[in-house]
C-alpha cells in the first residue's frame, strides 16, 4: 500500500521537477523562467520529503524555492530597463538536443546496467539532531572551508559592485 | 592530541595572511604593506610545509598530508609569495593590490588543502575555494568590459563543469555508500562506475583545460590582466595535478579502461595544444595553449596508476608553473603581444636572459627543471608500455620548441615597439622575477633528491 503511495507522489513530483525544468528552459520570458525554476525547486523538495530528509525539505524550501528565487527576481527586477528587455527569442539547438539526448541516454543505460544493488540504507532516515551533529563533528573541516568560499565570493561581489576612487 | 595538528599550520597561516591583505587598508603602508605581507606570510607558509614533514590520514581520513601533497604545498605557497612579491613591486593595472593579494591567498589555502584532499566532499570545497578567487582575478579591472565577458565566460564554464562533477560524485557516492577516497569501493559497478569517475574526472579535466575541456582557456587568458593570468594559470594547476594523482590512485584500480581515458586525453591535449600554439601572436593566447599542452604530458604520468608516474607529474608542475608564471609577468610588465617584446635584450638583458631561461626550460632542455620533469615524465609513461604516447610527447615538444623560440627571436632581434614609455624601476618586482630564474635552475639541479623525496625511481 505505502509503495503505491509512494509511487505515486514520486511520480507527481518527479513529473513536476522536470516540466518546471523543461517550462524553465523553454519560456521566452526570464520573469516565467524564474517562476518555473521555483516550481521546480519546490517539488525537488518534496522528493526530499519523500525521502524522510524534512529538514533537507525545508531548507531546500527555504534557501532555493525562497530566497534563491525571490533573489532572481530581485535581480531582473533591478536590470530590467525595459520591459521588452525581459523577452527573450529561445535558442533550439539540435545539437544541443543531440547531446542532451546521447547524455540522458548513457546515464539511463548505466544506471539501468547496475540494477538495483544500491547500498544498505538506515532503519530509520536520521533527523536533524543527528545532521547538525555530524556537520559539526565530522564533517567540520568541509563545513568551515564552504565559509571560506562565501567569504570570497562576498568579496568577489563588493569588489564588483563598488565605485570608488582609487 | 591536538599537536598533529600543526601539520596544517601552513594553510592557518596562509588564511590568516589573507584576512590581513584584505584589511590591508589598516596597516601603515596601506596598498603596498599588504602585499609585502602576504608575500611573507606566504613564503612563511611555504617553509613551514617543507619543513612541516608527512602524517598518515587525518580527520576522520578526510586529508592526508603525504609525500606529494608536502612538495605540492611548498610549491603553491612559494608561488604565491613570488606573485605576491611581485605584485608588491609593480601593483595591479588601474586596481589596488590588497584584494588580488587577499583573494590569491585564499586560492593557494584551497589549493594546499586540495592537494591533502582524500575525500570527494574535502575535494570538492577545496577545488571551490581555490577556483572561486579565480574568477575575480580574471575579471580584476573593474571598467573594463571585455575583461569581465572573459572572467563572466569563464565562471558560467568553470560552475557548469564543477556541477557535472558533483553529478559525477553522487553516482561514486551511490555505488559504494561512502565518500572517502579510500572507502570508494567501484569493484563490479560496471558501467555507472565508469560514467562516475568520468563525469568527476570533467570537472578537473576543465580547471585544468585538458583537451577537449580546454575551450575556456585562450579567451578567458586573452581578456584578463597578464598578471591574473600568471597566477591563474599556474597556481591552481598544481593543486589539481595532486588531487587527481590522489583520486586515480583510488579508482584505477576498480575501473578498467581509465588509462586509454587519460592517454586519449593527454595525447589530444599535447597535439592541440601545441599546434594551436604555433600561429599565436598575443604572449597570454599563446602561454594558455602551452598551458594545454603541458596539461597533456602531465596526464601522460598521471595515466599508468604508478606512484612513480603521481611523484613526476606533481614535480613537472611545479617545474612547469614557475617558468610560467616568470613568463606572465614579464608580458604585464612589457605588454601581452609579441612585438611588445622585440629588442627586449637591448632593454632588459637581465629579463630577457632570464626569459631564455624560462623558456628552455619549458621546451624541456637540461639542465634545467623542465628537462629532469618531461625525462620523468616520460620514462613512468614508457614504463607502462605507452610507447605511442611518449613518441608524440617528444614530437610535440621540438613543435612547442618552434614558438617558444619565436618568443626569443623576437626577444633579440624584433623590432623596437614604439612609442613605449620606459618602465620605472621596482626593485622588489625585479627580485621576484630573479628568484623565479634561479628556481627554475635550482629546481632542476635538485632534480634528483626532489624526486627521490616523492618516490621516484632514479636510474
Amino acid at each position: 500500500m505505502t509503495e503505491t503511495v509512494n509511487g505515486i507522489a514520486f511520480a507527481i513530483l518527479a513529473g513536476a521537477a522536470i516540466l518546471g525544468a523543461v517550462g524553465m528552459l523553454t519560456t521566452r520570458n526570464v520573469i516565467h523562467a524564474a517562476f518555473w525554476l521555483l516550481e521546480s525547486m519546490i517539488a525537488v523538495g518534496g522528493l526530499f520529503l519523500l525521502l524522510q530528509a524534512e529538514y533537507l525539505a525545508v531548507v531546500h524550501v527555504l534557501v532555493y524555492a525562497g530566497a534563491v528565487s525571490v533573489l532572481m527576481l530581485f535581480v531582473i527586477m533591478l536590470t530590467l530597463r525595459r520591459r521588452e528587455d525581459s523577452v527573450r527569442p529561445v535558442e533550439v539547438s539540435v545539437a544541443g538536443a543531440v547531446m542532451a539526448l546521447v547524455f540522458g541516454g548513457l546515464v539511463f543505460a548505466a544506471i539501468a546496467s547496475y540494477g538495483d544493488r544500491v547500498a544498505e540504507m538506515p532503519e530509520t532516515a536520521p533527523d536533524t539532531a543527528a545532521l547538525g551533529e555530524l556537520l559539526f563533528s565530522r564533517w567540520a573541516l568541509p563545513f568551515e572551508v564552504a565559509s571560506l568560499v562565501l567569504l570570497v565570493a562576498l568579496v568577489a561581489a563588493v569588489w564588483w559592485s563598488r565605485e570608488e576612487k582609487r | 592530541m591536538l599537536s598533529g595538528y600543526w601539520i596544517f599550520a601552513p594553510e592557518v597561516l596562509i588564511v590568516a595572511g589573507a584576512f590581513i591583505a584584505l584589511f590591508g587598508d589598516l596597516l601603515p603602508g596601506r596598498d603596498r604593506t599588504a602585499a609585502y605581507v602576504g608575500a611573507a606570510v606566504a613564503a612563511l607558509a611555504a617553509v613551514l610545509a617543507a619543513a612541516g614533514g608527512t602524517a598518515g590520514p587525518m580527520v576522520f581520513g578526510q586529508v592526508e598530508p603525504d609525500e606529494i601533497a608536502r612538495f605540492a604545498r611548498t610549491g603553491i605557497a612559494a608561488l604565491t609569495a613570488l606573485w605576491a612579491l611581485w605584485v608588491a613591486g609593480r601593483g595591479m593595472p588601474d586596481e589596488r593590490r590588497r584584494d588580488a593579494v587577499a583573494l590569491a591567498m585564499f586560492a593557494a589555502g584551497g589549493g594546499m588543502l586540495l592537494t591533502m584532499a582524500e575525500d570527494l566532499i574535502v575535494m570538492y570545497i577545496a577545488l571551490e575555494l581555490s577556483t572561486m578567487p579565480a574568477y575575480v582575478l580574471m575579471g580584476y579591472r573593474r571598467r573594463d568590459v571585455p575583461g569581465l565577458e572573459g572572467a563572466l565566460k569563464y565562471f558560467l564554464l568553470a560552475m557548469l563543469t564543477s556541477i557535472i562533477m558533483l553529478y559525477g560524485m553522487s553516482f561514486l557516492y551511490g555505488i559504494s555508500g561512502s565518500t572517502s577516497f579510500a572507502e570508494l569501493a567501484l569493484e563490479g559497478s560496471g558501467m555507472l562506475g565508469v560514467l562516475g569517475v568520468m563525469l568527476t574526472l570533467v570537472g578537473l579535466f576543465a580547471k585544468m583545460s585538458a583537451a577537449p575541456f580546454h575551450y575556456w582557456a585562450p579567451d578567458a587568458y586573452a581578456g584578463a590582466p597578464a598578471v591574473s593570468v600568471a597566477f591563474v594559470s599556474t597556481v591552481p594547476k598544481i593543486a589539481g595535478i595532486a588531487v587527481m594523482a590522489r583520486l586515480l590512485h583510488a579508482v584505477a584500480g576498480d575501473v578498467g579502461g581509465l588509462v586509454t581515458i587519460m592517454a586519449v586525453v593527454a595525447a589530444a591535449s599535447m597535439l592541440l595544444g601545441n599546434l594551436a600554439a604555433l600561429p599565436q601572436s598575443d604572449l597570454r593566447r599563446l602561454m594558455a595553449y602551452s598551458g594545454v599542452a603541458h596539461t597533456g604530458y602531465l596526464f601522460m604520468a598521471l595515466a599508468p596508476d604508478t606512484s612513480a608516474g603521481y611523484g613526476a607529474a606533481v614535480f613537472y608542475t611545479v617545474a612547469y608553473a614557475v617558468p610560467s608564471m616568470a613568463i606572465m609577468l614579464v608580458a604585464a610588465e612589457e605588454g601581452s603581444d609579441l612585438t611588445d617584446l622585440g629588442k627586449l635584450a637591448s632593454r632588459r638583458p637581465l629579463a630577457a636572459w632570464s626569459m631564455v631561461v624560462w623558456l628552455v626550460s619549458l621546451i624541456g632542455i637540461p639542465p634545467l627543471a623542465g628537462f629532469f620533469g618531461k625525462l620523468y615524465l616520460f620514462g613512468s609513461a614508457l614504463s607502462a608500455g605507452l610507447v605511442w604516447l611518449v613518441v608524440l610527447g617528444v614530437l610535440t615538444s621540438v613543435v612547442s620548441a618552434g614558438y617558444y623560440f619565436r618568443v626569443v627571436r623576437e626577444m633579440f632581434f624584433g623590432d623596437e615597439p614604439a612609442g613605449i614609455a620606459a618602465l620605472e624601476p621596482a626593485p622588489t618586482a625585479s627580485l621576484a622575477l630573479a628568484i623565479a630564474a634561479i628556481a627554475t635552475v635550482a629546481i632542476g639541479v635538485g632534480a634528483s633528491p626532489l624526486l627521490a623525496a616523492l618516490g621516484v625511481a632514479l636510474g
